[in-house]
């Protein structure tokens, strides 16, 4: 069915603009490196394919002028958030580009910031992708080379969205969400609510300096009860064995 | 759509422009840089070290270095870089300002760098917030459950986009590493104290007093072009065409005037003949007259002939009384109060000599504001006497045998035709005109003349004064 072709694309889309603005911001700190500039490349470029799958299909199902009413207020749903996408996508594109300008690789005094992050962002990438281990080969002079495409490609998304807005009226704030308020917390992952498999949300936090505290203190309280019923326990053994004996 | 960033902010946020920021941004690249820059130490953390972290102390000495200035003035330009965002403090995150002791700082990613021109989208809030309640298991703080709460109502139609970003957000932050990871969530933490700080802790600032001042004035803008009286393009225009046919064979530009346009054969007669005072006053000139009541009166000659049928009406008072009005508005200052006790005295004080018919009301507001005048202060009795002259006497003035005399002692000049010779005589007989200065002195002494001697047959004294004025030319 088209809409479940849509809302599967939709996700994918979905997660790879928000890998991709994870690794813009990693951009001229100092896990900034050839390789990210490479992962760079490469999640633009499927987040482009991906774009314009969508936005034919959408398109497609929207020119359709035999759809129900329903089905109608659905596609404009998805169009809304393949709009938003669009746009988180644009931003974070000029702005790669901007960064990328300002924080070349390979001047002989590197200039990139000690914000902390040392790690490197292959991972992320790799979930971008849906693939198992990223693969690197590019030239040396990515970054100036790359830099030249990322222009050309800002410019074509910003005509996609430009011939988007033409071509379909949507009006977006007529637009209902279907998620309420802190639906984030639910385990549903997917625009079409298909169960791929629960996270687990309660999971290990980051120890950072104010949520270690606020584990300590979790962790003590716990154990504090536990200490304290024991103590009951072992004195109400010691009452009774008392009472007996006597 | 949504409106894009190109477009102006109208009242969103308020943008002050930033010139610091280049230089700000100069300074924080020589600070970080690991060789010359202010000394960095790891972070110990429970479970993990987080390289890059400097002291407060460390970043004053080291600004007190590079720009040779004093402790106090370090400390408060540190304190500007860690407001701008530039630099984040690790304890005591909210309280943006720059501690001289041991207290942990750290750089900011350049994507989180204040920016002119990337302004900060609600929509990265909101995803910012969901992805804080995922983290805090839905217990946000009061002031970001506030916002939250807000965003959810006003970003409604984008909130599914929201979630499933934020999820998706989380999701690819919890791939790195653990270091990273809390590095990544203190600087987003931080991003958003700086552009989104906790509205309840701190007193108004400047920018918020700036905001509620800029919406207030959208408002009253808003309001005032709700109000603003509009006309149908169709009646305006009607209005335009009636104007340009009316007065087409009056405009020299447009038609020829008679006997011949003195700026192209330098022949004055089209001037003598249309002199302020003139005797006999041209066709088209009277033609003009009939157009409306106020071409009549900013005619001093159609104001002079009004005045004779007004005479001959018994209601000359009514002019007169116009004229003080129209001196005062346009008189000076100075003689002002004086003006408007004579207009009092001579015309709407009871048992004047010259009392005027206005209706009670306006009487009564205009006596009122005589205690304390002003130039406009007889502008209510001015207007009824205009609308009375215009509706009544001006009608009747039209018709008056009076007028069709006039139309017909108008005279209607030949045509010149020059022939070359005769235009070069002319352009060399060409002598400037009556001072205006002179011109004016001639005004107001006839002025005074009407003034001393009221109900005077004006004729004579009019054909006098512009006999005068001829002499003074042919003598120029």
């Amino acid at each position: 069915m088209g809409k479940e072709e849509c809302k599967t694309m939709l996700d994918a889309l979905n997660k790879v603009t928000a890998c991709y603005r994870h690794l813009v911001i990693a951009l001229g700190s100092t896990s900034d490196s050839q390789n990210l500039r490479e992962e760079l490349k490469r999640t633009r470029k499927k987040a482009q394919e991906l774009a314009v799958a969508n936005r034919t299909k959408l398109t497609s199902l929207l020119k359709d002028k035999t759809i129900s009413k329903e089905d109608r207020a659905e596609y404009e749903r998805l169009w809304v958030l393949f709009s938003s996408s669009m746009e988180l996508l644009e931003v974070d594109m000029k702005r790669s580009l901007e960064i990328g300008q300002d924080f070349p690789l390979k001047v002989p005094t590197r200039h990139l910031i000690q914000t902390g992050m040392t790690g490197s962002t292959t991972t992320v990438a790799a979930r971008a992708m849906s693939v198992q281990n990223m693969k690197y080969e590019a030239d040396s002079n990515i970054d100036t080379a790359d830099l030249r495409d990322l222009q050309s490609e800002i410019t074509q998304v910003s005509h996609m969205m430009e011939e988007m807005e033409m071509k379909v009226q949507v009006a977006p704030w007529a637009v209902e969400a279907k998620q309420e308020a802190g639906a984030e917390l639910k385990s549903n992952m997917s625009v079409g609510n298909s169960s791929v498999g629960v996270i687990s949300i309660c999971e290990e936090e980051p120890k950072e300096e104010d949520g270690g505290g606020n584990r300590d203190a979790g962790f003590a309280s716990i154990c504090a009860v536990l200490v304290f019923f024991v103590i009951v326990i072992v004195a109400l053994v010691l009452g009774y064995l008392v009472i007996n004996m006597s | 759509m949504t409106i894009k960033n190109a477009i102006r902010d109208y009242g969103q946020r308020y943008r002050p422009r930033m010139a610091c920021l280049k230089k700000a941004e100069k300074v924080v690249l020589e600070m970080q840089d690991p060789k010359s820059g202010v000394k960095s130490q790891p972070q110990r953390l429970v479970i993990t070290t987080i390289p890059h972290a400097i002291t407060g102390e460390d970043i004053v000495a080291w600004l007190a270095d590079k720009f040779q200035i004093d402790a106090q003035e370090a400390r408060s330009v540190g304190s500007m870089l860690v407001a701008l965002g530039y630099i984040y403090p690790l304890q005591d995150h909210k309280r943006l300002v720059i501690k001289p002791d041991a207290s942990l700082y750290r750089f900011q990613t350049p994507y989180f760098w204040p920016t002119q021109q990337w302004p900060v989208e609600d929509t990265d809030y909101a995803i910012y917030l969901a992805k804080r309640n995922i983290r805090k298991k839905g217990i946000l703080e009061l002031h970001e459950q506030e916002q939250y709460n807000r965003l959810h109502k006003w970003m409604n139609h984008k909130w599914d986009f929201i979630v499933m970003q934020a999820k998706e957000q989380y999701r690819a932050a919890k791939e790195r590493k653990k270091p990273d990871r809390v590095v990544f969530d203190c600087q987003e933490r931080a991003y958003w104290v700086v552009h989104r700080p906790p509205v309840r802790l701190y007193t108004h600032t400047d920018e918020h007093i700036l905001l509620t001042l800029f919406c207030f004035l959208q408002m009253i803008f808003t309001q005032q072009s709700i109000m603003r009286p509009r006309v149908k393009s169709s009646v305006s225009i009607g209005a335009l065409v009636k104007f340009c046919t009316t007065y087409h064979t009056h405009d020299p530009f447009l038609c020829k005037p008679l006997p011949s346009n003195p700026w192209l054969t330098d022949d004055v007669t089209y001037w003598t003949l249309n002199m302020l005072h003139v005797e006999a006053p041209t066709k088209m000139r009277v033609e003009r007259w009939t157009f409306s009541f106020g071409e009549l009166l900013s005619d001093p000659r159609g104001r002079d002939d009004f005045r004779l049928f007004l005479k001959k009406e018994f209601s000359g008072e009514n002019l007169a009384f116009w004229e003080g009005c129209e001196d005062i508005k346009f008189g000076a200052a100075a003689t002002m109060g004086e003006k408007a006790e004579q207009i009092y005295k001579t015309f709407l004080a009871r048992g004047a000599p010259r009392w005027i018919n206005i209706d009670g009301k306006t009487m009564e507001i205009t006596v009122k504001g005589l205690k304390h005048p002003h130039r406009y202060v007889l502008d209510a009795a001015q207007t009824h006497i205009y609308m009375l002259m215009k509706k009544d006497k001006y009608g009747r003035y039209l018709k008056s045998p009076f007028y069709k005399e006039m139309q017909k002692k108008a005279i209607c000049p030949e045509e010149h035709k020059f022939t070359d010779v005769q235009l070069e005589q002319n352009s060399r007989n060409r002598r400037p005109s009556l001072s205006p200065i002179i011109l004016r002195q001639q005004e107001q002494e006839l002025k005074a003349k009407m003034a001393a001697s009221a109900p005077v047959d004006i004729t004579q004294v009019m054909s006098k004064l512009s006999n005068g004025f001829m002499w003074l030319c042919q003598k120029t």
